[in-house]
C-alpha cells in the first residue's frame, strides 16, 4: 500500500524549450531535487501528468527515452488552457510533473526482430521515445523503418532528427506530406501514410509494427498492414484518451472495463480489438 | 448475487430518547458528527448541532454520505510561490468523523467506493478518512418504487460495510449491532447510554422490498447488451446533467483543477461524472463518446458489468437514488428490465 499522496509532483526545472512545428513545442526538463532524479525510472510508452501551478495538469507521454538519464523530454500542441500557459513558459521555469504511469512497450521481447514505426502528426512523440530506446541498442534489433507522415512539411516535428535518422544507415526512414503539404525544396514523398506504407511494403516476416496516429490514420493503415501479413499480435499501438489522475482512479480515460492509464496506454492490436469503440 | 453478511461482534440496545445525548456526548469529544438534515425537499448529511435539525423523516436522503470519504470538492495539494520555485504542501489529515442515518446500501456502496480508491494505487485522502469514519446505519422501516437493493443483493438488513446498524424494534429502543472494532469502541466510549441485548431476529422490523430484476442474469448476459438498440432510446430523455452521479454513492469519478492567485492556491478534486459530453473529450476534438447514449450506456454497464469484472462486485447498490434525483425520469431498472426482455 502506498503510504504517499499519488498527486504530489515532482519539480522540473525547464531546461530547454525547442519549437517543433506551429503550436508544438518540446521541453527538456529536469529534477530540482537531486534524489527525485535518482530514484526516478521510466520505460518506453509511459506518461506522466505536467502541470502549470495555478492552471493546472495536461497529460502527455514522456517522449525522450529511457535510455538517456537525468531528464525527461515531453512534446505538446498548444490547444487548451493548460498547454497555453506551458507554451508561454521560458527556459528555466518550473514547473509539476507526476509519472510514470501506464504500461510499456514490450521492447526485451522484440529483441532479433525487425521494428517499423508508423506514425502521423504528433503521434510521433510517443513514438519517439521507443525509437531512440531501440537506436541506442541498435544491435539487438535488425532492420529500423520509420515512417512518418504530416499534413505539412512544417508540422513534421523533430526535423533536426529526421535528418539525423536520415543520414544514419542502420535506419530506413520515409517521411511524407499530405499531398499540397510539400514545399518547393521537399525531397520525401507526397501522399497519406497508408498510402505511403503500401508503396513501400515492409516485410511481415518477423517484424514488429508499432503504429500511432490519428483514428483515421489508423483504420486505414490496418488493412495494409494485415494484407502484408501482419498479425495482430505483432502489430502494437498507443492510445491518447483524455485523462486527469494517471492512476486508475478518475474515470474519464476508460474504455470498457479498460483504464488506459493503468491498463494501456500500450495496447497489442488484439487486445486492442477486445475493447469497445471507445477511444 | 448472494445475500452479503459480516460477522457481528455484539449486540445492544439504545433508548432512542437517548440519542440526543449520544449525539451530544460524540459533539462534546471533539468528533464531527454527520446526521441527515432537511433544507426544502433535500435530505443530506451535515454536522450536528442540534437534536431538533435532524431529520428522521426519510426513506433515503436525496444526497449520498458519500462525501464523508469523497467530498464533492478537496484539496489534493497546496502551493505557493517561492523565489521562482513553488513549495507544494500537502492536506492535513482530517477529524474522526462519525456519519449517522445512513441507510445499509449507503454503507455498502461506501465499502465498494472505498475499495475502489484503495485499490492498486491507494489513494491518500480517501484512506485517511475511511480509517478515521465511523458508520452508524439505520435498518430501513420503509422503502419506496424506487428501492431495488433486494435485486443487487442487499437488504434493507445488510450489515455490511456498516461499523454499527441500528434497527427500530419499537418500545422506544433501537436494536444495535455492533460489527468493527470501530463501532465497539464508539460504544465504549459511550457506554452508559448503551444496554446488553441478545441476538433478535431483525427481519420482522425492517422493510421488505420487492425483487425488480435478477442480476445473476444479467450480469450473466451483459456482455451482449452493448450493441442493444434500447440504449438509444432509453436514453433520448437524458439531459446530460450528471445529476444521477452526484447522487450515487458508488460513484467515484473525479476532475482535478487548479485554483489559485499569482501567489499561492490548491490543486483540487471535483465530482465530475460520465453523462457528460466533455469528460471523454480529446484535445483534437475527438470524442470517444460522442452521444448521449453511449454515455448513459457507459454508466449502466459501468455499475453492472465493468466493476464485476474489476472488483468482482456490483458497484450499484440499488438506492433509488438516480431514479428520484432525474429531472427527466431516466430510470435504471426500467433500463435493465428493457434489456432483459430483449
Amino acid at each position: 500500500m502506498e503510504n504517499n499522496n499519488m498527486y504530489l509532483p515532482y519539480l522540473m526545472k525547464i531546461d530547454k524549450i525547442t519549437c517543433e512545428a506551429p503550436s508544438i513545442k518540446t521541453f527538456k526538463l529536469k529534477f530540482i531535487n537531486k534524489e527525485d532524479e535518482e530514484s526516478f525510472n521510466f520505460k518506453a510508452g509511459q506518461f506522466g501528468e505536467y502541470s502549470i501551478f495555478g492552471e493546472g495538469e495536461s497529460t502527455f507521454c514522456i517522449a525522450s527515452s529511457p535510455t538517456r538519464k537525468g531528464y525527461i523530454e515531453c512534446t505538446f500542441r498548444e490547444v487548451g488552457k493548460i498547454t497555453s500557459a506551458l507554451a508561454n513558459c521560458e527556459e528555466g521555469n518550473i514547473i509539476g510533473f507526476r509519472g510514470p504511469y501506464g504500461n510499456t512497450f514490450p521492447i526485451e521481447q522484440w529483441t532479433g526482430k525487425n521494428l517499423i514505426f508508423i506514425a502521423g502528426g504528433i503521434a510521433l512523440p510517443p513514438l519517439r521515445c521507443v525509437i531512440w530506446n531501440a537506436l541506442d541498442l541498435r544491435d539487438k534489433f535488425k532492420d529500423i523503418t520509420i515512417l512518418y507522415g504530416a499534413k505539412t512539411a512544417d508540422d513534421l516535428v523533430y526535423k533536426y532528427e529526421l535528418e539525423d535518422w536520415k543520414n544514419r544507415n542502420d535506419v530506413k526512414l520515409i517521411t511524407t506530406v499530405d499531398p499540397g503539404g510539400e514545399t518547393k525544396d521537399w525531397t520525401g514523398e507526397v501522399g497519406f501514410v497508408p498510402h505511403i506504407l503500401g508503396k513501400y511494403p515492409p516485410h511481415s516476416n518477423n517484424t514488429i509494427a508499432i503504429v500511432c496516429g490519428p483514428p483515421i490514420m489508423i483504420k486505414l493503415t490496418m488493412p495494409i498492414l494485415m494484407k502484408l501479413g501482419f498479425t495482430n499480435e505483432n502489430i502494437f499501438t498507443t492510445l491518447e484518451n483524455r485523462m486527469k489522475c494517471g492512476i486508475g482512479k478518475c474515470g474519464h480515460c476508460m474504455v470498457g472495463n479498460n483504464y488506459v492509464c493503468k491498463d494501456g496506454p500500450v495496447y497489442r492490436y488484439d487486445e486492442l480489438l477486445q475493447l469497445p469503440l471507445e477511444y | 448475487m448472494k445475500i452479503l453478511s459480516g460477522k457481528i461482534m455484539n449486540y445492544k440496545t439504545l433508548k432512542i430518547d437517548n440519542l440526543d445525548l449520544f449525539f451530544n456526548e460524540i459533539k462534546k469529544s471533539g468528533k464531527n458528527l454527520l446526521v441527515p438534515k432537511k433544507k426544502g425537499k433535500t435530505t443530506y448529511f451535515s454536522s450536528f448541532i442540534n437534536i431538533n435539525d435532524v431529520e428522521f423523516n426519510y426513506i433515503q436522503t436525496t444526497i449520498s454520505p458519500k462525501s464523508a470519504l469523497f467530498p464533492k470538492v478537496e484539496e489534493l495539494i497546496s502551493f505557493k510561490k517561492d523565489d521562482g520555485t513553488y513549495v507544494v504542501t500537502e492536506p492535513s489529515i482530517e477529524k474522526e468523523t462519525i456519519v449517522f442515518g445512513l441507510r445499509p446500501c449507503d454503507a455498502v456502496g461506501l465499502e465498494y467506493l472505498s475499495n475502489f480508491f484503495l485499490n492498486e494505487k491507494s489513494d491518500f485522502t480517501v484512506r485517511l478518512r475511511k480509517e478515521n469514519t465511523t458508520l452508524i446505519t439505520l435498518a430501513c422501516k420503509n422503502f419506496d418504487e424506487n428501492c431495488f437493493c433486494t435485486s443487487v443483493g442487499l437488504s434493507p438488513a445488510s450489515i455490511k460495510g456498516s461499523d454499527i446498524c441500528l434497527t427500530d424494534i419499537g418500545n422506544g429502543l433501537f436494536y444495535a449491532e455492533i460489527i468493527t472494532d470501530k463501532g465497539e469502541k464508539l460504544i465504549a466510549e459511550h457506554s452508559a447510554l448503551f444496554s446488553n441485548a441478545e441476538k433478535i431476529n431483525k427481519e420482522s422490523y425492517v422493510a421488505q422490498v420487492p425483487l425488480k430484476f435478477d442480476s445473476d442474469n444479467l450480469i450473466k448476459n451483459i456482455k451482449n447488451y452493448y450493441n442493444s438498440e434500447k440504449w438509444t432510446i432509453n436514453s433520448l430523455p437524458c439531459l446530460g446533467c450528471g445529476a444521477c452521479a452526484f447522487v450515487c454513492p458508488t460513484c467515484t469519478c473525479f476532475n482535478i483543477e487548479d485554483e489559485a492567485n499569482p501567489v499561492c492556491g490548491t490543486r483540487l478534486r471535483c465530482w465530475d461524472s460520465c453523462a457528460f459530453g466533455i469528460f471523454t473529450l480529446h484535445a483534437s476534438g475527438h470524442n470517444p463518446r460522442p452521444i448521449q447514449s453511449n454515455r448513459w450506456r457507459h454508466r449502466v454497464l459501468h455499475k453492472f458489468g465493468y466493476s464485476v469484472t474489476n472488483m468482482d462486485t456490483l458497484s450499484c447498490v440499488g438506492c433509488g437514488r438516480c431514479i428520484r434525483v432525474c429531472p427527466a425520469g431516466m430510470n435504471i431498472i426500467e433500463q435493465i428490465l428493457d434489456l432483459q426482455e430483449a
